[in-house]
């Protein structure tokens, strides 16, 4: 060899892994949105292994929380959870942010203790994995020089996590396929030419007016299985911090404590002060959200709690009966926000039958800024709840 | 974007430096198969942590991007996908070819046969351009072990490479070594080859 190995090994290194080479325009867009799409704030993570550290949280009703997005769900969940008018193939929930049962008018709490009782009753027990499945639809723009129109991207994930510390997760993620909205949106598609593929504008949140840029296909994508290491310290949930499968086992079943556990992980407030501030009570919202929509492995009595918690709350309303996105029929129960892009309802939609909460919405009740092309009560996005349950095995 | 925060302007001048060169760090590791998912997940990761990430960020990103590959990619599927990259930037050579590039394609086989921890140092170093100090921060490991470790696999490259029947420029002496003896004798004790 006529010279040293390392000179001539790089310059051997193939021209395309040259740093300067370009990167693709649109590869450039969608990554910036997604990695800026899947976390809010700089999130400081202790310890060392970044990977390690990812935070798993279901952004519930609460987009209002956004950013809070499992590592996994890396396709801009966040952005606008919830939605879906009338795509395709699901009758689509309610047009109006009343409900589809005029006449009837339900207290939130009766709702809400209702499911309780429900839920309590729910039979479990833990096996070898918890198992879960998500399909979540996300409305966007597509700005076509021929006209705007409105597309439902549609994607489901699923995971398996043990049910004891160490081992592996798997995440099953996949694209299934995006299409026009609602019958007009389908006509603006054709005026475009029926593209198969749609860039469309994302809002970084639904509380800002700022956009970023991603693509979606109207093809489904193939599925894709991987593996993420559960952390050392076994912390892979999120309900205001970091949490263990063994800590959300050991959450309190009774209302009060649960509430006082809760806010105990409320960073920023103090729970031993005796002025509780009002934001507290739409963050319990936003947490105890994730523990009725069946997403996490919380027992049934915690579930129960959770809901009564709700109940005491007096900032969730009633909406009577409704269709979640995958066409289930359920009863609602709602907050309102007001953001720069509109008045937004958050949903919860629950199976009276069972008390598992079907699916969490976002529906914009009065549209502004971003959102100000849709008409009122049409669905941001959704997140339906398809499978949780213990299982003994996951896929290989 | 025109006005962008703080947080995203620094970040977006990130991702414009140094993306090609993670992206090529996974590449060179795992195959182009899955490079495109490192690099989403690994920026990810840096917008997650924006506030932790150093200047210069590329030792810390691909620090990132290693983790990423070792969870979530088996090692024997690295391998293959190496193997793979190899005959897109290796195809043997038609026929006589010059010395020159007879050396690169031998090396670039060369490359295939080694251990993956070599391989990864090599990388580091010849394709990434990072400092002894830098890769060893990439690896997790202290620059002295780094060094040692470099030199072995530099070392075990030549063989390789020496090794390929397309090169016919024969053996020569690299660094200070003579061809096998089985360990290093440039005054690194035992301890430090751990």
């Amino acid at each position: 060899m006529s010279g040293d190995v390392l000179r001539i090994l790089a310059e051997a290194r193939p021209a395309e892994l040259h740093p300067d080479a370009q990167v693709d325009g649109a590869i450039r867009e969608a990554e910036l949105a997604r990695a800026m799409a899947a976390g809010s704030g700089p999130e400081r993570e202790r310890g060392r292994g970044a990977v390690q550290e990812r935070r798993r949280f279901r952004p519930v009703w609460g987009l209002s929380l956004a950013g809070a997005a499992t590592a996994a769900a890396v396709a801009a969940a966040v952005v606008v959870a919830p939605g879906g008018g009338s795509e395709g193939a699901h009758p689509g929930s309610g047009t109006a942010a009343g409900g589809d049962q005029a006449g009837v008018t339900l207290n939130a709490n009766t709702v809400l203790l209702a499911a309780a009782d429900k839920a309590e009753g729910q039979p479990e027990q833990a096996r070898a994995f918890w198992h879960h499945k998500t399909v979540i639809r996300q409305s966007f723009l597509v700005d076509a020089p021929s006209g705007p129109y409105t597309v439902i991207a549609l994607s489901s994930e699923e995971e398996w996590v043990p049910g004891k510390p160490g081992g592996k997760q798997r995440v099953r993620q996949q694209d299934l396929g995006a299409k026009p909205a609602r019958p007009a949106d389908v006509a603006a598609w054709k005026r475009a030419g029926s593209p198969g593929t749609f860039k469309v504008r994302v809002p970084v949140s639904p509380k800002l007016k700022a956009v970023k840029t991603a693509e979606f296909k109207v093809a489904q994508g193939s599925p894709s299985l991987r593996n993420a290491t559960v952390p050392a310290d076994g912390k892979l949930y999120w309900l205001g911090r970091n949490v263990s499968m063994k800590q959300l086992r050991a959450l309190p079943t009774d209302p009060a404590r649960l509430k006082a556990e809760l806010l105990r992980w409320y960073s920023g407030h103090d729970t031993e002060s005796s002025s509780v501030p009002m934001k507290s009570d739409a963050w319990l919202v936003v947490v105890a959200g994730s523990l009725v929509n069946g997403s996490l492995p919380v027992t049934p009595g915690v579930r129960a709690g959770a809901f009564r918690m709700l109940a005491g709350l007096g900032s969730v309303r009633a909406i009577g009966k409704v269709r979640d996105a995958q066409g289930r029929s359920g009863t609602a129960i709602a907050t309102t926000e007001r953001t720069p892009n509109g008045v937004l309802e958050q949903r919860l939609i629950i199976d009276p039958a069972t008390g598992n909460a079907l699916a969490h919405e976002t529906i914009v009740v009065k549209p502004a800024g971003v959102y100000a092309h849709l008409p009122a009560g049409a669905l941001l996005g959704s997140a339906a709840t398809i499978a949780n349950d213990w299982t003994d095995s996951m896929p290989g | 974007m025109a006005d962008q925060a703080p947080d995203e302007k620094r970040f977006t001048a990130i991702y414009d430096d140094c993306r090609q060169r993670v992206w090529a760090y996974a590449v060179s590791r795992a195959g182009r198969q899955v490079a495109d998912e490192v690099v989403s997940e690994t920026f990810a990761v840096a917008w997650r942590r924006r506030r932790d990430v150093p200047d210069p960020a590329l030792p810390w990103l691909l620090g990132v991007a290693r983790n990423v590959l070792r969870d979530d990619h088996k090692a024997e599927t690295r391998r293959a996908a190496f193997t793979a990259e190899l005959a897109r930037w290796a195809p043997p050579p038609p026929g006589d070819v010059a010395e020159e590039v007879a050396e690169r394609l031998a090396v670039l086989r060369a490359m295939a046969a080694l251990p993956e921890g070599d391989r990864e140092i090599l990388i580091l170093v010849a394709w990434q351009g990072l400092t002894p100090r830098q890769a060893a921060r990439v690896v997790g490991c202290s620059p002295a072990a780094l060094r040692v470790r470099l030199h072995r696999a530099r070392r075990r490259l030549v063989r390789a490479a020496e090794g390929d029947p397309t090169n016919a420029v024969g053996p020569v002496a690299v660094g200070a070594v003579a061809p096998p003896p089985v360990r290093p004798q440039v005054g690194i004790t035992s301890k430090e080859m751990s």
